[in-house]
């Protein structure tokens, strides 16, 4: 049952990552293949603050995130501006050049040879706690004004700017929480498998991680994190058809984007609102001609 | 540092052949056609077998390349980007739908074909030419020869044919074009035809210089930094942007560090897109209100 | 359709969805419990009941990708002595269960599957890995959930060794990238009378870092010259800018620790640029499939490998293997015969052990001394956890074969 556990524990990381970009991407409507970068800068910077500088672990977690949204902030202020197309080809170049340049500072990072041995901190409570944390900070985000500036970004950007929504900053908002995050899931996936290699957060895994809000549903948190709970322990649950997994990963982005773009849940979330209204019976048609021009009531 | 040039041209015109597949769709559809490695890699791996199965002639082995490729690239249109074009998707799902036929097709060769390299009989003589202080090998001068022939008969039919005046009417805007009596859709498999057997070009000559890889196709990203830097939407763009890209590539692994050659193309990409998007040539890309 | 019965339908729906979802879970969860080993196991099928729970080793290697070759050849000698052993009687009175499972050679894979083997199979062994990048990152997991392990052709020293204090857990049955340097070193500046070498190597390769930096040591310290370093990233074809660079250094020969095909297209690029000079390279240079990429350009390298293909001593070996698979083992080099060595310092130390406990086995293992192996006569040094008194053998490549030159030790 362990092992089991530790498939759950994964899912529960990629998970942090993929909400951080249910917002970027669902929410906000910016396309990134660039947060396996993010991703990166967190998990390195926590391993090596807990290696070389004794930083305790759940602190260098914190660092780590922190390092990360910073960053994109500083990439964010010029990228945002470039629209549609240039800005995902932008974040694609992004993610890779933080790759490769942790693979060419081996003195630093271990580079291409792998950074063993990390403390360890992670179990599966932290993970749900997180895990949960998050879900309610971002719900709580989506639903402000903050949140409906990010979904008018992404709605019909121009208007947005006309109606005096300053959409640069949401964006940058929206990128930086986003990239906080990734880096949060990467540091915590270096607490967890403690050995870290470039290989790891490359384009494989910004792809990942986008195709798992994609496959969710835009503008939606449930459906990020069904979307993360099939995708992400999916390549331990077909080990056997290991080789498939990529060919299946690959027709189910195909699909969905030409079947159903909205995704398994797309604009649609459950909530404790849409639970009640489940249960209650369902509306009855009227019954009869209409007397008098009254319906007969329910 | 002259053989270092050569060097430089020598990998550029394998970006070039790639690159100017990908400027072509985009100055069409208005997308990047991520799919389009995959065609190169199948191209690879047809010519292999064309020359090991059927005859080890390189020019029966070039056209089933080329044919293939169309082929191929005409097939996902028709499957994946056309439903999406019709319902009128986003652009990004075009994106994101080419990565998915590229993870396929990558990993498709690697369960049925098999994932060590395939290397070509050889084709080309080893020697290379001695021209003053440089070699240059043989098979560069054929890449360099039948891109040169290959664009040519593209420029030609891009501006003495009818066909050709539809494709720029249509890059300039589809719509319109189709008011004008011009069959969008034929349009648009013709656009992958020739973008599809550029690539399957690419493919076997890649193959030849560096044998049939799954991975093969994951060089056309560089392709796709120089269509870039060229500027996307611009033929000629990509070519120079790819002969650009080699030369600047194989000079930072020659005087910086070898290592730090990707890092360079990446940020190169980086920096082309923050402070010039349009690239060398390209048209500046605005959204109209 | 009335609103009604959209809603009935909607609803009915949600709660199939609801519990197919359940079942595919609990399924899931059941049926992984009910077949531990989704990989081959090697057990004989019981005719009599058995008392004793099986020996429990597991393996890690490269099933499919580039390292597919190797890996396969590993199993396959090991599912063979597993299965001899079981039909004579086990070991310590039980039947040795092997439990596999593919690490592609990847670093990641190989953490991923380690922790399978010991969390779901249980095992108090492995034997793995063969590519010394793999075999690092498999030693941490290993010292972390204390299991022993046996790398096979695993030629880094930090498989073993870490920060100059041995790892505990990790042991290997070849030689050490070191020895590999020094051997050609010496080969080089003696035989072949090269006074400058230039060198070029993988960035991204555990093996072929450290293969070129002792060679650079090695060759140093004889006296000779490092005219030219150049390196080129995991994943590249194209070395003709740093070739060019290695050209005019004018070196006599050329250290080349590569893997794979990028052997055979440096070689042929460097042939291409006018290079005249000889190639040298390591044990990863064993591999048929590089005479149909660089056959000419391949003509009279030297290669230094861990055992001899032709060693009478291997004979027995073969002539099983090839009984059971049809073919001889060594096309795609040594790993066969390393996983034989590796099988047998195990199977040797559980029963000095008396015991399928990790800890007492790891003890074993160090104690290791002259166990009859086919690759040499194997003892395990307690400093460094490696073979001790290794060989190494000088190949030529000629004509499409491989030739032997000499038997040398470092």
């Amino acid at each position: 049952m362990e092992y089991w556990t530790g498939v759950l524990v994964i899912s529960g990381i990629n998970l942090i990552a993929i909400l951080g970009v249910a917002l970027f991407t669902g929410f906000t409507g910016l396309f990134s293949f660039g947060h396996g970068g993010f991703m990166a800068i967190g998990a390195y910077a926590s391993a090596l603050f807990a290696i070389r500088a004794g930083v305790p672990v759940p602190l260098g977690w914190a660092m780590g995130a922190v390092l990360a949204g910073a960053v994109s902030v500083l990439i964010g202020y010029p990228a945002l501006r470039l629209r549609g197309d240039y800005f995902v080809i932008a974040t694609l170049g992004f993610g890779e050049t933080i790759r490769l340049l942790v693979e060419n500072s081996h003195k630093l990072t271990g580079g291409a040879r792998g950074l063993p041995d990390i403390p360890p901190g992670v179990n599966i409570w932290v993970v749900l706690v997180l895990d949960l944390m998050a879900i309610i900070a971002l719900r709580n985000f989506i639903g402000s004004r903050h949140g409906r500036n990010c979904v008018a970004v992404r709605e019909e950007e121009t208007a947005a700017e006309t109606v005096g929504i300053d959409t640069t900053r949401y964006k940058t908002i929206a990128l930086a929480i986003s990239a906080g995050l990734a880096g949060l899931s990467g540091a915590l996936m270096a607490s967890w498998i403690r050995y870290l290699h470039p290989s790891m957060f490359g384009l494989n895994k910004s792809t990942e991680i986008t195709i798992a809000v994609i496959l969710g549903g835009q503008g939606t948190l449930t459906g990020a994190v069904l979307a993360a709970m099939l995708l992400i322990p999916l390549p331990e649950v077909l080990r056997m058809a290991q080789e498939w997994r990529l060919v299946a990963y690959g027709l189910i982005v195909v699909l969905i984007s030409v079947l159903r773009p909205e995704g398994l849940f797309g604009y649609r979330e459950i909530t404790f609102e849409g639970f009640r209204r489940l249960c209650r019976r369902p509306p009855s048609p009227p019954s009869g001609p209409v007397l008098n021009g009254e319906e007969a009531s329910p | 540092m002259l053989q270092q040039i050569v060097n430089g041209l020598s990998i550029g015109s394998v970006y070039a052949l790639m690159a100017v597949g990908y400027s072509l769709v985009y100055s069409l559809l208005n997308f990047t056609n991520f799919a389009h490695g995959v065609v190169v890699t199948a191209g690879a791996y047809l010519a292999f077998f064309t020359l090991t199965l059927v005859r080890p002639s390189f020019a029966v082995a070039l056209l089933a390349a080329m044919v293939g490729g169309g082929l191929l690239s005409i097939t996902y249109e028709i499957l994946a980007y056309r439903p999406l074009l019709i319902k009128g998707g986003r652009r990004l799902f075009l994106i994101i739908a080419g990565l998915g036929i590229s993870t396929i097709g990558e990993n498709l060769i690697i369960l049925r074909i098999g994932g060590r390299f395939k290397a070509y009989p050889p084709i080309f003589p080893m020697e290379p030419l001695h021209v003053g202080p440089v070699e240059i090998a043989v098979v560069d001068i054929m890449i360099v020869a039948v891109s040169l022939i290959a664009l040519l008969i593209f420029q030609l039919i891009i501006s003495r044919t009818r066909a050709g005046l539809a494709i720029r009417a249509a890059a300039h805007n589809l719509a319109t074009a189709g008011l004008m009596g011009v069959n969008s859709d034929a349009l648009v498999i013709l656009v992958f035809l020739i973008a599809g057997t550029l690539a399957g070009l690419a493919g076997i000559f890649l193959g030849v210089k560096y044998t049939a890889y799954p991975q093969l196709g994951a060089m056309t990203l560089k392709a796709f930094i120089s269509a870039v830097f060229g500027g996307l939407g611009s033929l000629p763009g990509a070519v120079a942007g790819a002969y650009a890209l080699g030369i600047l590539e194989t000079f930072v692994s020659a005087y910086i560090s070898s290592s730090m050659r990707d890092v360079f193309s990446f940020l190169l990409l980086v920096l082309v897109l923050l402070f010039r998007p349009q690239g060398l040539m390209g048209r500046p890309s605005g959204e109209k209100a | 359709m009335t609103r009604g019965m959209i809603w009935l339908a909607r609803r009915t729906i949600m709660v199939i969805l609801v519990i197919l979802l359940t079942t595919a879970i609990v399924a899931g969860c059941v049926g992984e419990k009910k077949a531990p080993a989704p990989a081959p196991e090697a057990e004989k099928p019981a005719e009599a009941p058995k008392e004793k729970p099986p020996i429990s080793i597991g393996y890690l290697g490269p099933l499919t990708g580039d390292g597919a070759p190797w890996g396969k050849a590993e199993l396959n000698t090991l599912e063979m002595l597993v299965e001899d052993m079981n039909q004579k009687g086990g070991l310590l009175g039980r039947k040795i269960k092997l439990s596999s499972y593919d690490n592609r050679m990847d670093q990641v894979e190989t953490t991923n599957a380690a922790r399978k083997l010991i969390e779901q199979n249980k095992v108090v062994a492995i034997i793995g890995t063969n590519s010394s990048s793999a075999s690092i990152a498999l030693a941490g997991v290993a010292e972390q959930y204390k299991i022993p392990h046996v790398a096979t052709t695993a030629t880094n020293p930090a498989v073993t060794v870490k920060e100059s204090k041995v790892r505990p857990f990790s042991f290997r049955v070849c030689f050490i990238d070191p020895q590999q340097g020094a051997i050609m070193a010496k080969f080089a500046f003696d035989e072949l009378k090269a006074k400058k070498v230039a060198v070029l190597y993988e960035v991204g390769s555990d093996y072929s870092v450290g293969l070129s930096e002792f060679f650079q040591k090695s060759f140093k310290a004889l006296g000779g010259e490092i005219v030219a370093v150049e390196a080129y990233k995991t994943g590249d074809v194209d070395f003709r800018a740093q070739l060019t660079k290695i050209k005019a250094a004018k070196p006599d020969a050329i250290w080349l620790p590569a893997l794979y095909k990028e052997i055979g297209l440096a070689a042929n690029q460097a042939r291409q640029l006018g290079i005249k000079s000889t190639l040298l390279g390591g044990d990863s240079w064993f591999n048929l499939d590089l005479f149909t990429v660089a056959k000419a350009a391949v003509e009279g390298s030297y290669l230094v490998q861990p055992v001899a293909m032709d060693d009478p001593g291997l004979n027995d070996f073969k002539a099983r293997y090839k009984a059971k698979y049809g073919s001889e083992p060594g096309a795609e080099g040594a790993n066969a015969f390393f996983a034989n060595d590796a099988f047998s310092v195990l199977i040797d130390s559980i029963k000095r052990a008396g015991a399928d406990d990790p800890l007492k086995i790891r003890d074993e293992l160090e104690k290791t001394k002259a166990l009859p192996g086919i690759t040499g006569t194997l003892t395990i040094s307690k400093d460094d956890h490696n073979p001790v008194d290794k060989e190494g053998v000088i190949l030529k490549m000629e004509a499409g074969k491989y030739v032997f030159v000499k038997r040398t030790k470092p």
